[in-house]
């Protein structure tokens, strides 16, 4: 009974999955749709996260994260 | 039981996914017959019943469309040099809000038609499967012409279909 309940709850959930339509791209350009809406806390992390790895790259930037840059 | 509940999810995956794939229109297939209001409020409504007995190149784009934005001033030079032969051009903008495909608009002025379609009817009854897509239909209501995607290098051969097909 609670596995049938599991499985109508996941279905129901499935239906509010939609497609994003070709046309409807822009909405994913929108900075609120960014992992991080404010581009410069976005850069104050990765330059405290680069500087305790030792190394830079391999995050959004260009580079493979091989720290030789 | 598990396994049964696995297989509804997938089950349910793949429908929700099937819904969302429609007939998209192919060349040789009826123009869908689009009515809809002018981005410009001042202007009238756009309609393909509207122009019987003429070629139209029905264009979807937006603002956030890079190659859309390129193809747009040249779509404009061949309106110009081919309005006077049957050439309709309809552009039509999916921006939502409509506002930013007026502002492109405020920098780059255009000739031909640009209906607003912001929540995509029109775009659905086509299918779009990308942006940009334009259709060439003829003066007997066909699609002749499905051409996705946009390079500048494009024009030849569009400018070739269109000739192809204007009016006699």
């Amino acid at each position: 009974m609670i596995r049938l309940m599991a499985v109508l709850i996941t279905l129901g959930v499935l239906t509010g999955c939609s497609q994003v339509q070709p046309w409807e791209r822009g909405y994913l350009a929108k900075q609120e749709m960014a992992w991080d809406s404010d581009p410069l806390e976005r850069a104050l992390n990765d330059h405290i996260f680069f500087s305790k790895e030792a190394s830079s790259g391999g995050n959004i930037a260009a580079g493979g994260g091989c720290g030789c840059n | 039981m598990m396994n049964k509940g696995f297989m509804m999810i997938g089950l349910g995956l793949v429908t929700s996914t099937l819904v969302g794939i429609a007939h998209a229109v192919e060349e040789g297939d009826p123009a869908p017959d689009f009515a809809l209001p002018s981005i410009y409020a001042d202007q009238p409504a756009i309609a393909l019943a509207d122009m019987p007995g003429k070629t139209v190149y029905v264009d979807f784009w937006a603002s956030w469309c890079a190659p859309c934005l390129t193809s747009l001033p040249l779509y404009n030079d061949l309106y110009n040099k081919y309005r006077d032969q049957g050439l309709e051009v309809v552009a039509i903008n999916v921006d939502n809000p409509i506002e930013d495909g007026l502002d492109f608009l405020l920098d780059t002025p255009l000739d031909f038609l640009i209906p607003s379609d912001p929540e995509g009817d029109m775009a659905t009854q086509f299918s779009v499967i990308g942006m940009p897509s334009s259709y060439l239909i003829g003066p007997d209501g066909e699609v002749k012409l499905v051409h996705m995607g946009f390079r500048p290098t494009d024009m030849e051969m569009i400018e070739a279909a269109i000739v192809a097909n204007l009016p006699d």
